[in-house]
């Protein structure tokens, strides 16, 4: 009667535990592999043990005192870009948002299509010609041309304000008009409308919209690498994927920890905000 | 109150206004140097509608949309068109310039004429800490000149060399502090490097080493230079002062005696680069095989990923199953790590010397008796660890939508399938399947989108290689058009091909296009078939 219940689990439960335990292993395997080397006192490759002999941050401090490699430079600059990017993004697609579900005008529809139309093509798509554009701009306007943060973020404003405006539109589209309606009778300006009662109704998108938008533009490499010749300009993606080309054995306790500190609050930030990520990100689009 | 107010934000909007159009006004006057027409267009276009929509009432909803659309014009829309523009060029290095920019680069060039070689006189080389090597030319006692020995690229930005007379004492060559004087042998030695030098008198005149002895001192000799190139407007010639031949234009270099003259500038070239595509045989084979590799890669990334998400949520879609929750979390995790670290750790992971991976499947490699796999270093190894770790990074996105997309079908469908006497199998195939498919496929065909560009993961994890061999251009096994796209352009070695690059961008956004194309019909079609549901 035992053997004939095991059974029955095993039918009904136990192989599902056993496939789930093989991709367990294969999703988390090299994320422990990464964390464990990173505190190991002899980081390698090679060694496949995840518990790894003698704990150490050595790995950690050279990181902070290589001046060959400038990684909280990078760090810094990485977070510079994208938090600027992404407050910008958000602020003005929803500005852009409001009017497209508030305000009734003369091409509105053919606008929205337009967006849809603009946003299938990614912006780094046409990376040659946004070189060559900053390439001229550099002579007229240096401080915004390539090589610069300026001329980075700029791209990156274009890129998905008209993506997270169609998204933001979407939101504000289920907040009741009757409420601006209300407040349009008692004398409120559009912008009172907007300021008082559609922007802060609209939070919880904004606040995934923003996170979705700086998650990618943190995790851009193409653009970034085209615009930052200086190595103390890079950003994080540019930084670790260009220093670290040769010998990965040797330097693996390093690799690892550089790894961990980009990748920890990108992921914890992903987890926290995963249900409205996956939800907001129904469009099809996946992250970077 | 209300009037203040009112007059405060009108203030401020012009002040605003001002700053703006003082910027626009600034940058006008600029890009017409340049010569940057591009440039100057969208300037002027975001400066009209900036002022029209501002300063009138008569398009309020233009005010909340004009800032946005501005940066959506300016760096998605604009570089999309200009991308067109470049295709059409032959944009490309020894090709950046216009042809004003190359022809007063060109009038820059001088030459030392033959007539002009005179007048020969002792020199001392020294060299100071850097090892940088300085003349010191003793045309006469009255003219003792010194200073640092510079080559062509330099002399531009070099200072003239000084009169230093108190270097020779009673008509000794005394040796200045710091510095070291090198013997004839030394000279011979560094002789290659020398004859590159010149001493700057003036802006025509230098003096360089021309016979170096062993004993005693080195023979200097002043040589004046003129201007090589004279451009001769009426004609469109290129004058070479030097040999007094005539230069003509030849497509978009001139040509001297038969040689090309470097730089070069841009033109338009018409079909040029797409005819290259598709008719220069050693850049068409390459072409084929990254096209036909990006949708393999596209698609299979697609199908595994999808494979192991939907396998997994339909595994975990078992009421009374234990541990739900950490497995769910845990197959999230690949999804939340920036896909630049993946690359970089999976690269690692795969070294074929070290990588864990080989140490792995040492013992297999054993009793089968083969060659440890050298990963990303072969055709199909590369190609098979690009998919293995895209399907690591992917399944977990089909996780989460296929988890929600199951959930989301009415239990008493399958209830009422299993009445029916189906099995488990059948419901899933007939049912849960088809009906899963209506909510997923546009997230897949959305998921094949971007991996069809995804040039963070193939460019760090095998930067496309191995190399193709025998190919006109830089290009790997496991290049996608877009990475393909990026090594013509940046970094392929070959120079900026930033013309012929476009061309390939253009092949892009047309197979986007149509790709987005099916995905609107399909989806409508699916909505049609299920839609009463």
């Amino acid at each position: 009667m035992e053997t004939f219940k095991f059974f029955n689990w095993v039918k009904e439960y136990g192989w599902r535990h056993f496939v789930a335990l093989i991709f367990v292993t294969f999703a988390i395997y090299p994320i422990l592999f990464v964390v464990t080397n990173s505190v190991a006192d002899f980081a390698n490759l090679t060694n496949s043990k995840l518990i790894p002999e003698g704990f150490t941050l050595k790995h950690f401090k050279l990181l902070s005192s290589d001046p060959l490699v400038p990684y909280f430079k990078w760090l810094y600059n990485t977070y510079k870009v994208a938090l600027i990017a992404a407050i910008f993004n958000v602020f003005l697609g929803t500005l852009a948002a409001y009017a497209f579900s508030r305000l009734q005008f003369k091409g509105r529809r053919a606008s929205l299509l337009t967006l849809v139309i603009v946003q299938m093509f990614p912006s780094f798509l046409a990376f040659v010609a946004i070189y060559l554009l900053f390439f001229q701009i550099s002579d007229i306007a240096p401080f915004m041309g390539l090589g610069t943060h300026f001329g980075l973020i700029l791209v990156y404003l274009g890129g998905s304000i008209g993506f997270n405006s169609w998204l933001i539109k979407g939101f504000m589209d289920t907040i009741s008009p009757s409420l601006d309606e209300a407040a349009k009778v008692d004398g409120a300006t559009e912008y009172q409308i907007f300021r008082r009662i559609i922007a802060p109704l609209s939070r919880p998108i904004l606040v995934v919209i923003f996170v979705i938008t700086f998650i990618g533009i943190y995790s851009d490499f193409i653009l970034a690498a085209i615009f930052l010749k200086d190595k103390n300009l890079w950003t994080v993606a540019v930084g670790i994927n260009t220093v670290f080309i040769d010998d990965f054995n040797a330097d693996w306790g390093v690799i690892a920890a550089s790894s961990v500190i980009a990748a920890t609050p990108i992921a914890v930030l992903f987890i926290f905000f995963q249900k409205q990520i996956t939800g907001g990100l129904t469009a099809g689009s996946v992250k970077g | 109150m209300i009037y203040l107010s009112m007059a405060l934000s009108k203030i401020s909007r012009y002040v605003l206004l001002a700053i703006f159009n003082a910027l626009i006004v600034y940058t006008i006057p600029l890009a017409l140097t340049f010569e940057s027409w591009f440039f100057l267009s969208l300037t002027l276009v975001i400066g009209i509608l900036v002022n029209v929509v501002y300063f009138t009432d008569r398009f309020q909803p233009m005010k909340w949309i004009l800032p946005g659309m501005i940066f959506m014009i300016s760096f998605v829309v604009f570089p999309a068109i200009y991308n067109t523009f470049v295709s059409f060029t032959n944009w490309s290095t020894g090709h950046i310039l216009t042809k004003a920019q190359a022809i007063s680069v060109l009038e820059d060039r001088v030459f030392t004429p033959d007539d002009q070689k005179g007048l020969e006189f002792e020199m001392y080389i020294l060299q100071d800490q850097d090892l940088k090597f300085y003349y010191v030319a003793n045309l006469d006692s009255d003219n003792i000149l010194f200073g640092r020995a510079v080559s062509d690229d330099e002399i531009f930005s070099t200072s003239y060399a000084t009169h230093e007379p108190s270097l020779f004492i009673n008509g000794e060559f005394s040796i200045p502090d710091g510095f070291y004087q090198l013997s004839g042998k030394e000279q011979i030695a560094n002789s290659t490097t020398l004859q590159e030098l010149s001493l700057v008198i003036d802006q025509n005149t230098r003096a360089q080493l021309y016979k170096i002895s062993v004993f005693g001192a080195s023979t200097g000799r002043l040589t004046s230079t003129s201007q090589l190139y004279t451009y001769d407007e009426l004609n469109d010639v290129l004058i070479n002062n030097a040999t007094n031949s005539i230069c003509p234009v030849i497509k978009d270099n001139f040509e001297c005696d038969g040689n090309e003259i470097e730089p070069g500038w841009r033109v338009y070239v018409g079909g040029e680069n797409y005819r290259k595509l598709f008719s220069s045989q050693r850049i068409r084979g390459p072409l084929n095989i990254v096209t036909k590799w990006t949708f393999q890669f596209a698609l299979l990334s697609v199908i595994f990923s999808f494979a192991v998400g939907l396998l997994l949520s339909v595994i975990l879609n078992k009421d009374g199953l234990k541990f739900q929750r950490i497995y769910r979390s845990v197959f999230i995790l690949p999804y939340a790590i920036p896909a630049f670290v993946s690359a970089l750790v999976w690269k690692g992971l795969l070294n074929p010397d070290y990588g864990v991976i080989n140490s792995w499947l040492g013992p297999l490699y054993e009793i089968l008796d083969v060659e440890p796999v050298k990963w990303l270093k072969t055709k199909e190894s590369a190609r098979s660890a690009v998919l293995l770790v895209n399907t690591w990074l992917g399944f977990p996105y089909m996780f989460l939508i296929t988890t929600g997309a199951l959930q989301s079908i009415p239990k008493e469908l399958i209830e009422a399938a299993k009445v029916d006497g189906a099995t488990g199998l059948q419901s899933f195939w007939r049912i849960t399947f088809p009906l899963l498919m209506v909510s997923i496929s546009p997230l897949l065909i959305g998921s094949f989108a971007f991996n069809f560009n995804n040039f963070t993961l193939i460019f760090l994890l095998s930067g496309g290689g191995p190399p193709i061999v025998g190919s006109e251009v830089s290009v790997g096994w496991t290049d996608i058009l877009i990475s393909f796209t990026y090594k013509l352009a940046i970094s392929g070695g070959r120079g900026n091909l930033f013309g012929l690059a476009s061309s390939v961008t253009i092949i892009i956004f047309a197979l986007v296009l149509i790709i987005s194309a099916i995905s609107f019909r399909y989806t409508k079609r699916l909505e049609r078939i299920y839609g009463n549901i």
